[in-house]
């Protein structure tokens, strides 16, 4: 492990990659079957947000705003513009969830939205997600713990066969379902919170929804204190799990700093059998194994001589990096959105938090960059080979299904950068 | 603290034609049942399309980190493209407690240093106004340390919607840049094209015209604009509005301070580029160049009309309803009947009542103009045997359900509509989505549901 960079130099992000706490918080939000996000604050950040994921997602996205102007910002401390959100979004819909969400607006004047949401009849759970604090990862983990805080009741008795998981942000809907599989394949009943697996994996439904269709339900998540067992991917979701236990006893934890790539696989795998004490995997599971075996042989020779730039959140790079390192990709440059104690662990020669102006001052120290649409410009610039990754891709449809998790995804992200790097190369 | 704009002035804006009866776009949001931008985004629009410009947003990630490079606004700037940057001083909470007013002073000395735009306009934020953080000041610092304009924008999310933003742009642009510099030579046909963002190079569409008519466009508010032409915009003989509504108070102050008189047009379909390119003639009011002018209109409709003729052919008996908003309502619909497309009915339930007075007109008095929607659209399309329904994504499902082919007309557009070519591009996509068998084939049913 090499240099790591924890603080910014400039005063400024230039081509930033960071994503704000409001629209992380909003994602998790999404993740719940019916679910009508509201987000505290001028207009703007909503209407953004909104664009932001429909364009990702090819997928119409549920949220409203409070819609605080001026005048109101000064003589309304949330009391009116919450109150009177719900009551207009409830003339048209029934939502079976409330997410309330604030943005750098009310939490600058101090609004208590606690108190506001104390004043609401209607299922609602409330998060502080400032956008001058944190960013994408942290939005989507405190939204997560609220969920958890605020919904689930405790639980006396835990039943071992059901299992909580929850994932970081940057998995995507069929990652979380290949997830949820691969553990199902145990024997396991699982719920996973957020659940984007079942609402914005791009399914074609009868009608378009006014809210978020698909997703964990809330009585599911009520109910989450019953399983005996749960399993957090990311770091930035440890505090969720570690919520979680305080409703239950009982309940045990694993935690994963991801699952990307062989040994993160192999270490569920593991856990797994320990937990049921089965002799062995479902055969696919072993199947894949066996094909990620040899994906990392097809690929070594290429991924042995490219250098990569990996630019992401902290939980996604750690899982990048690492995949890459054990078929010999060599990361010379990481760069993390925010900061994050993370940072020691990833496998790079240098880790630093920063934004895509660092990616192109380093041009010459990489061959292939992984990052978000933003990247492009820099690789078609510097001639690079790029893989999209992260969000927002509004270059690529397909975003939803783009598998990198576990021994399968392992297999097809190694294929996808060898390959790259290898046209790169012809192309030079 | 001059360069603040008064904003009820703004929301009063008496070239409105909507202003005698009420301000339709101008009302405040109502929490929980609002959607659209704020005036932060509307300035950006108005704004970032100055290539040789930074564009520097002081507040929190949300702002910037969700919209750099969204907009597809081409320009011919040779230098580094800084529309396609971003620049932010993502600010933390140790700014909102202390003040961010450091970090914006050398994020501005960072920038010139690095990039050294022609001028740099510094955004205010919700978080940023609100904490106060002085940017007149800061910039007037700025542009005397660096000898640049440095132009402060005051159009934070929360003062309104998308179209004062537009305005407050436009009025940040009229107070730092208008007037501050002579062009080098002027001609008796130099016009401002007002309004025009050129995305996807619509601007590129028609210019060529114009500049073969011996129309100069001095400057630009704000497609494929430098800000060395913006500045010298007080010394054109005509301000062109291209379609945006929001900049009226600017040409209007602009008359008042200079005498420029402004038209305004649109360039989308045959009939609104014929009429705009000779609008602007006369408004210019030289004989020579109106001959000249309906000269070249002859020649491209000529030209146009004989490359239209195959998808005329193929879009006859074709009908088409058209679910949208604001000017669109009856531009896209005139751009259809254009290429042979009956447009039998329109949604006029988000238009002002100018735009619906235009969409009657363009659709004739048998056009249905819908008040509702989502709930006609569905019983137009069985009544009138509709072919195509151009909407916005959420009425894909009603287009499914009654197996027609569907285009999304809010969708990011990769190629121009504007201007005589233009029209071919989108003839082009619908005879595409017309076309395409995908809309009868999603709509099968499953073995197990049969």
């Amino acid at each position: 492990m090499g240099e790591v960079i924890h603080k910014r130099v400039k005063p400024l992000q230039v081509n930033p990659f960071k994503l704000s706490q409001p629209m992380g918080a909003t994602l998790a939000f999404l993740g719940v079957d019916g679910c009508m996000p509201l987000m505290h604050g001028g207009q703007g950040c909503t209407s953004f947000t909104k664009v932001f994921f429909t364009r990702h997602f090819c997928e119409p996205i549920a949220i409203q705003t409070s819609a605080v102007t001026d005048a109101i910002a000064v003589l309304d401390g949330g009391d009116y513009s919450i109150v009177e959100s719900v009551k207009n979004i409830t003339k048209k819909v029934t939502p079976s969830l409330i997410g309330l969400l604030t943005t750098g607006l009310p939490e600058t004047k101090g609004d208590d939205i606690r108190g506001v949401a104390a004043q609401i009849d209607y299922p609602l759970v409330y998060v502080n997600t400032p956008d001058y604090e944190g960013g994408f990862e942290s939005g989507w983990a405190l939204t997560c713990k609220a969920m958890i805080e605020q919904l689930v009741e405790p639980a006396g008795r835990a039943d071992d066969n059901k299992l909580v998981l929850l994932p970081h942000i940057s998995l995507t809907p069929i990652e979380v379902e290949k997830i949820k599989e691969f553990i199902e394949g145990f024997g396991f009943n699982v719920f996973a919170l957020p659940d984007l697996s079942t609402s914005l994996d791009g399914h074609l439904g009868e009608k378009q929804a006014a809210l978020s269709s698909g997703g964990i339900a809330v009585e599911d998540i009520r109910k989450l204190g019953e399983a005996g067992l749960v399993l957090s991917v990311g770091d930035s979701m440890q505090a969720c799990a570690e919520a979680l236990l305080k409703k239950s006893p009982e309940m045990r934890h694993h935690h994963f700093p991801h699952l990307q790539g062989f040994e993160a696989t192999d270490s569920l795998a593991e856990l797994l059998l320990t937990e049921t004490g089965f002799s062995g995997p479902p055969l696919a599971v072993a199947r894949w194994r066996q094909r990620l075996q040899d994906a990392m042989l097809d690929s070594h020779f290429s991924l042995g001589q490219s250098r990569f730039l990996v630019a992401a959140e902290p939980d996604q790079l750690t899982g990048i990096c690492q995949a890459l390192y054990d078929a010999g990709g060599k990361v010379t440059v990481a760069i993390s959105s925010v900061d994050s104690p993370q940072l020691e662990k990833i496998i790079a020669e240098t880790v630093l938090v920063g934004d895509l102006e660092d990616a192109e001052h380093l041009a010459d120290d990489y061959d292939v960059i992984i990052g978000n649409f933003h990247c492009e410009a820099i690789a078609h610039r510097h001639h690079k080979g790029l893989v999209l990754r992260g969000f927002p891709n509004w270059e690529q449809v397909g975003n939803p299904l783009k598998n990198d998790a576990l021994y399968e995804g392992g297999a097809y992200f190694l294929f996808e950068c060898a390959n790259t790097a290898m046209e790169m190369r012809g192309h030079h | 603290m001059a360069s603040k704009p008064k904003i009820k002035e703004l929301l009063d804006e008496s070239s409105c034609a909507h202003n005698q009866t009420r301000k339709v776009a101008c009302n405040a949001p109502t929490p929980g049942a609002t959607t659209g931008g704020c005036a932060f985004e509307g300035a950006q629009i108005s704004l970032f399309p100055y290539a040789d410009a930074a564009h520097l947003v002081h507040g929190p990630m949300t702002c910037l980190g969700s919209s750099w490079e969204t907009r597809a606004t081409g320009t011919s700037y040779t230098g580094r493209d800084l529309t396609q940057m971003g620049f932010t001083t993502d600010i933390n909470i140790n700014d909102v407690v202390f003040s961010g007013e450091e970090k914006v002073a050398a994020s501005i000395d960072y920038i010139m240093t690095h990039y050294s735009p022609e001028a740099v306009f510094v955004y205010a934020t919700c978080v940023t106004a609100m904490i106060g953080d002085d940017l007149d000041l800061l910039s007037k610092q700025a542009a005397e340390r660096h000898g640049v304009p440095v132009v402060p924008v005051h159009a934070p999310g929360f003062v309104g919607s998308k179209n004062l933003g537009s305005r407050l742009g436009g009025e940040a642009v009229l107070t730092h840049l208008i007037g501050t510099k002579e062009p080098e030579t002027t001609t008796p046909f130099d016009i401002n094209l007002i309004g025009e963002y050129n995305v996807t190079g619509d601007m590129w569409q028609y210019t060529p015209l114009l500049e073969e008519l011996g129309i100069r466009v001095l400057s630009t508010l704000s497609g494929d604009g430098r800000v060395a032409q913006i500045r010298t915009a007080h010394r054109a003989k005509l301000n062109v509005l291209v379609c945006a509504k929001s900049l009226v108070s600017l040409t209007r102050k602009m008359e008042e301070r200079y005498g420029i008189p402004s038209i305004a047009l649109s360039f989308y379909g045959q009939r609104d580029t014929s009429n705009g390119l000779l609008a602007i003639a006369e408004a210019l009011g030289d004989a020579e160049l109106i001959e000249r002018t309906k000269q070249l209109i002859a020649r491209e409709e000529t030209k146009l009309t004989e490359k239209l003729k195959p998808y005329q052919t193929f879009f006859k008996g074709k009908k088409a309803v058209l679910n949208t908003g604001g000017n669109k309502t009856w531009s896209i619909a005139a751009a259809l009947q254009d290429l042979g497309i009956e447009v039998v009915a329109t949604a006029v339930k988000k238009a002002t009542q100018d735009d619906r007075e235009k969409a009657r007109k363009t659709l004739g008095k048998n056009g249905v103009l819908m008040m509702n929607p989502g709930v006609e659209q569905a019983k137009i399309i069985d009544e009138t045997g509709a072919d195509l329904l151009l909407a916005g994504g959420r009425s894909l499902y009603t287009a499914i359900k009654k197996g027609i082919a569907f285009a999304d007309v809010n969708q990011e557009k990769k190629k121009s509509y504007g201007g005589y070519e233009g029209l071919l591009n989108l003839a082009e996509d619908l005879k595409n989505a017309l076309q395409n068998p995908v809309f009868k084939n999603v709509a099968r049913r499953a073995p197990w549901e049969k």
